[in-house]
């Protein structure tokens, strides 16, 4: 088996709710955001196209970030879940350097939301509990989630149903179908890592 | 994830709690986690029909309002006497007890006096507590002075159409069907709009399965982002637009309905030269004529046969003319050539979108949907505040309403539905329960539930014009549903002389100062007031103006049993009606009190419990046993209980809401799609808009104010320059505003995980111009700049760049740009964008009180 997602860029608004989603089901620092999106605009005025990408990490089935840790506390699990241990994690941020995708965030200092100086709130000393300082996070797939049989919390939320996930092993499986009638691609596969991740076209 | 209340397990409080958003107006259906008494996640409730559990970035943050160090915790005092702008009010924390007495002493002082003295306001994302005081305790007070701050926020003239053609408050496309959809200046499913979750999920299977999409927008909004075609508008020129495609539509294309136009609109009802229906003398009903017998019958007369809707016809040496007819002649002037000038739009486009719109209406088709045979017109118009946020306000929705009108898509499969104007009840008790009936004249009549809902449809239509004694002019111009025209008419004594002025002015968390248009305005029109602020923040409104501060729960703390507007909240089309409650997710912190608690009390020190409990037992239609007593005091959840055991039966209290958290039937057919079931006529001739503006007119004569003109009160559409239009000497550009869809006004500018998303993202921080525009001025990207208005204030930012602007506009994200000492976190972040807006009569449309809400300004460079 070997998970995977697809990001419909045409079903996709661009209104960030994977990237609140994502902090809200993980509790992560400021600064740390596991699914985010970028905003680009291509053509000139009045012809212009304007198109969101939502990011995180692509579960590179080639990962370099794995290859470079020197602790091997980037692993990835048999269904192609890339992620860290963080008791293993020194935090030299070499896998940081690796990762095309940018896809990962060290944690230098215990920072709150709400600013420099301010106490942290009763929420994130509850939720920071889950985190470490002096190590390198990213996103997991909600490997807890999964172990509840939930779809990770971004696709579970999206309000366009942009995101599907399943496994891409499967030749019948949603993703696999989509990939495969609707010109699914990886991002940048040039780069040779093999993303688990795929986009369906924003125009077709 | 179980989607009802759990208990808590063993020692470990740890419960998943049903409850309802409040981070915009929209107010969806969310479970909340809550682990050793702390909230730790928001999802969206899988079982409500309002988001189906998926929520927007906003209702996930909601965690971050909750505990956000910076809220009101205390009751606090001014100590500091000058009010003003910018002022430290230097608070003083004070016990709820010498809190109520100083509000309850000022209360009954004004209620002695002339109740009138009292005004309200409040904020839309507070929903529940607000209409619940709107509905209860200011009549029981005897005050109608009510304005909701609605400069950007509301709907003014969408509201009166939406009364007219679709006998509800609001639209919005029937997207699981339409095969076209055409949006003015709005974003439904793709940014902002009202059942925003549940429509983005049903915009994006309309897109999925092959829906167009075509956004006429100045900005490339995130609607326009996917859009299969964004057409730039010039702001405020929608209406020339919409002019344009209707003489296409009806004069050279020749696509219209006429089996709807005949049976279900004014269409063939006969109107003079004067501009009013031809009546029959014994009835006073309007007549048509019936090509059959070649004669004038009154429109319901059993032996008509065929009525005209074209021609004109000779009646005792008068002509008269159906009312189509009179829409085409009006509409002839709207050459696409004249369109293009206006709206910078190319003609062939013009054209092209005219024949398209029509095209995909199918005129003629019909579609079963369970069972039931109904007509098929998927094409859909939808606007909202950027093509109406201007003094055209009046004639260009009705413009673009009609485009859905004259090909028959209005309130059957695929076209623009109402918001749930029709409403069987549930299953077992036929409640709550509304329907459109047809008026003496044969229009249509909106449905109510009790006998005063606050921001609902009108039934009494239209409120006749009878004074100009009111500051927000309800008296003279009653049927918009919000207005903010109080500052306008309290600033201005020399025209409005007569008018009540506040003593007393009770804000709940509106940040009015923010909201209306310049904040000068606002401040200027209350300052003389004592201000009661409740709220969550010490905002701009508060510091400038309160003389106390109440602090009050949000969301997430308080028990709102009717959390939900019955109508627009629920999304249109078939699927599930929803009935929610919104219960603490833990007990309010400090002492922060529930607002609706508190006007309880106050109510009762104040002696008006029997009016207070009369009033709501009419705004929610309580009837006995469940209706209150008019001698005894009741708590907020046994009003709760008794409104949820009389509209869903004794087993439906509120103790099964509070475990289940939403209540769900499936709609019918029959509601969904209601035109070819009713009997009431949508009007596309606007009798009542010549009838009232004489009215108005002569009152104002009568009165002698100048600043009171009928101009605009036309009956068909039109298209008019906003004040914003038109050059002047050195006034180059058009500034307007945008919404993104993870800011609410400008009150989600506190929030860490909202900030964050605008810090990464480029444009809503800044001030957008076009790219080539730039180029010409001398402009680089990210250069400080500041924006003069001809008519308002200025504001200074940081400019973006950008190719998907039009080249006349500066563009600005909702409302930044914060400078309260309460608000340390939102302060200086975005742009304020209302600072460059006039509050006056002048820059506002007469028959909504919409105010103009672009501006005319010109960019100077700041520094680098």
């Amino acid at each position: 088996m070997r998970l995977g997602m697809v990001i419909d860029l045409k079903r996709c608004i661009g209104c960030y709710g994977c990237q609140i989603a994502c902090k809200a089901e993980n509790g992560t620092r400021p600064g740390t955001t596991y699914a985010r999106v970028l905003k680009r605009e291509f053509g000139t005025y009045p012809n212009v196209k304007k198109q969101s990408l939502p990011l995180l990490c692509m579960h590179c089935g080639d990962a370099p970030c794995i290859e470079v840790c020197p602790t091997g506390a980037s692993q990835k699990r048999s269904d192609g879940i890339v992620f860290i241990d963080a008791d293993m994690c020194v935090g030299c941020r070499a896998c940081m350097m690796a990762c095309p995708y940018a896809a990962r965030y060290f944690q230098d200092e215990e920072r709150n939301y709400f600013g420099v100086g301010m106490a942290p709130t009763a929420y994130e000393v509850s939720r920071y509990q889950d985190h470490q300082s002096g190590v390198v996070e990213k996103c997991d797939f909600c490997r807890h989630r999964l172990d509840q049989d939930k779809e990770p919390a971004c696709v579970a939320n999206c309000m366009c149903k942009a995101r599907i996930f399943g496994n891409l092993d499967d030749p019948e499986s949603e993703v696999s179908r989509l990939i495969k009638e609707e010109s699914g691609f990886q991002l940048n596969a040039e780069w040779g890592t093999d993303p688990s991740v795929y986009y369906l076209p924003a125009e077709r | 994830m179980p989607s009802t209340a759990s208990k808590p397990t063993a020692n470990k409080d740890d419960v998943w709690i049903p409850s309802v958003c409040g981070m915009c107006y929209n107010q969806c259906g969310i479970l909340a986690h809550r682990v050793d008494g702390t909230l730790v996640k928001i999802e969206g409730n899988p079982a409500s029909p309002y988001g189906n559990g998926r929520l927007c970035a906003r209702g996930l943050a909601g965690i971050q309002v909750l505990y956000d160090p910076h809220r009101v915790n205390y009751p606090l005092k001014r100590t500091n006497p000058n009010k003003g702008i910018g002022e430290d009010p230097r608070w003083q924390r004070i016990g709820w007890d010498e809190a109520m007495d100083i509000v309850v002493e000022k209360l009954a002082a004004v209620r002695d006096d002339d109740p009138d003295k009292l005004f309200m306001t409040g904020t839309v994302l507070s929903l529940a507590p607000l209409n619940h005081t709107l509905g209860t305790f200011m009549p029981a007070f005897g005050s109608s002075n009510i304005l909701i701050s609605d400069g950007h926020q509301c709907g003014n003239a969408e509201h009166i159409l939406a009364r007219t053609l679709h006998a509800s408050v609001t639209t919005n496309p029937d997207v699981d069907y339409t095969n076209y959809l055409l949006l003015f200046g709005c974003q439904p499913g793709l940014g902002t709009y009202y059942a925003m979750t549940t429509m983005a999920q049903k915009i994006a299977d309309a897109r999925a399965r092959g829906m167009k999409l075509v956004v006429v927008d100045p900005y490339l909004s995130t609607a326009a982002e996917k859009a299969d075609e964004w057409v730039p508008i010039k702001p405020g020129s929608d209406g020339a637009l919409a002019c344009a495609m209707l003489n296409l539509l009806l004069n050279e294309y020749d696509i219209y309905d006429r089996g709807y136009l005949e049976h279900h609109t004014d269409a063939p009802y006969l109107v003079g030269t004067d501009g009013y229906y031809h009546r029959d003398t014994d009835t006073g009903k309007p007549m048509v004529w019936d090509l059959a017998a070649e004669t004038a019958r009154i429109f319901d007369d059993e032996d008509l046969v065929r009525p005209a809707i074209v021609g004109s016809f000779k009646l005792e040496a008068e002509t008269f003319k159906p009312a189509f007819q009179m829409l085409k002649e009006r509409v002839t002037k709207w050459t696409p050539e004249l369109a293009s000038e206006i709206t910078t739009i190319p003609i062939d486009t013009i054209r092209r979108l005219a024949r398209e719109f029509g095209e995909a209406a199918q005129v003629g088709s019909t579609i079963m949907i369970d069972g039931v045979e109904l007509p098929f017109r998927p094409a859909a118009t939808l606007y909202f505040k950027g093509a109406h946020g201007h003094d055209n306000a009046w004639p260009t929705s009705l413009a673009i309403e009609l485009l859905c009108e004259v090909v028959g898509a209005s309130n059957v499969p695929g076209g623009l539905l109402g918001t749930n104007p029709v409403a069987f009840g549930h299953p077992d008790t036929k409640l709550p329960r509304w329907q459109p009936k047809a008026s003496k004249d044969g229009l249509i009549e909106a449905g109510t539930l009790g006998k005063n809902e606050p921001m609902g449809p009108s039934s009494n239509w239209p409120p006749e014009p009878t004074g100009a004694d009111t500051a927000s002019l309800i008296d003279l111009i009653g049927w918009p549903i919000t207005t903010c025209t109080a500052p306008a008419t309290l600033n201005d004594p020399e025209n409005f002389p007569s008018i009540t002025r506040p003593a007393v002015l009770l804000n709940y968390g509106s940040n009015l100062l923010m909201s209306a248009a310049q904040p000068e305005a606002s401040f200027e029109a209350f300052k003389d007031a004592f201000v009661i602020n409740v709220n969550i923040y010490s905002d701009e409104t508060a510091e400038a103006l309160a003389d106390i501060v109440l602090p009050d729960t949000c969301y997430l703390e308080r028990l709102d049993p009717v959390p939900n507007w019955l109508r627009h909240h629920h999304p249109v089309g078939l699927g599930d009606w929803g009935y929610q409650i919104r219960q603490p997710i833990v007990e309010p912190m400090y002492e922060r009190r529930h607002f609706s608690e508190v006007m309880l009390e106050v109510s009762r020190r104040l002696g008006i419990t029997e009016t207070l409990n009369l009033a709501t037992n009419l705004m929610y239609g309580l009837t006995a046993p469940q209706s209150l007593a008019a001698d005894e005091d009741y708590t907020l959840e046994e009003i709760g209980d008794r409104i949820y055991q009389n509209w869903f039966g004794p087993e439906h209290g509120l103790d099964w809401f509070r475990k289940h958290g939403v209540l769900t039937w499936p709609k019918q057919v029959e509601e969904v799609y209601w035109k070819p079931f009713s009997v009431g006529r949508a009007q596309i001739y606007n009798e009542w808009v010549v009838r009232s503006g004489e009215k108005i007119k002569q009152i104002a004569e009568e009165r002698s104010l100048p600043g009171i003109k009928t101009d605009g009160f036309v009956p068909l559409p039109d298209w008019w320059p906003c004040r914003a239009f038109d050059q002047r000497p050195g006034y180059d550009m058009q500034a307007i505003y945008y919404r993104v869809p993870w800011h609410s006004f400008s009150q989600t500018y506190s929030t860490p995980w909202l900030d964050e998303i605008s810090q990464g993202e480029q444009y809503s921080y800044f001030i957008c111009i076009n790219t080539q525009t730039a180029a010409t001025k001398g402009l680089n990207d990210n250069d400080l700049v500041r924006i003069v208005s001809a008519d308002g204030g200025n504001v200074e930012g940081r400019l973006r760049l950008t190719q998907g602007v039009h080249p006349g506009v500066l563009a600005i994200a909702n409302n930044g740009g914060h400078w309260a000492h309460g608000l340390p976190f939102a302060k200086g972040k975005g742009v304020f964008f209302n600072q460059l807006l006039p509050m006056d009569l002048e820059h506002m449309d007469l028959v909504s009180l919409t105010m103009d809400c672009d501006a005319r300004v010109r960019i100077e460079k700041v520094g680098g």
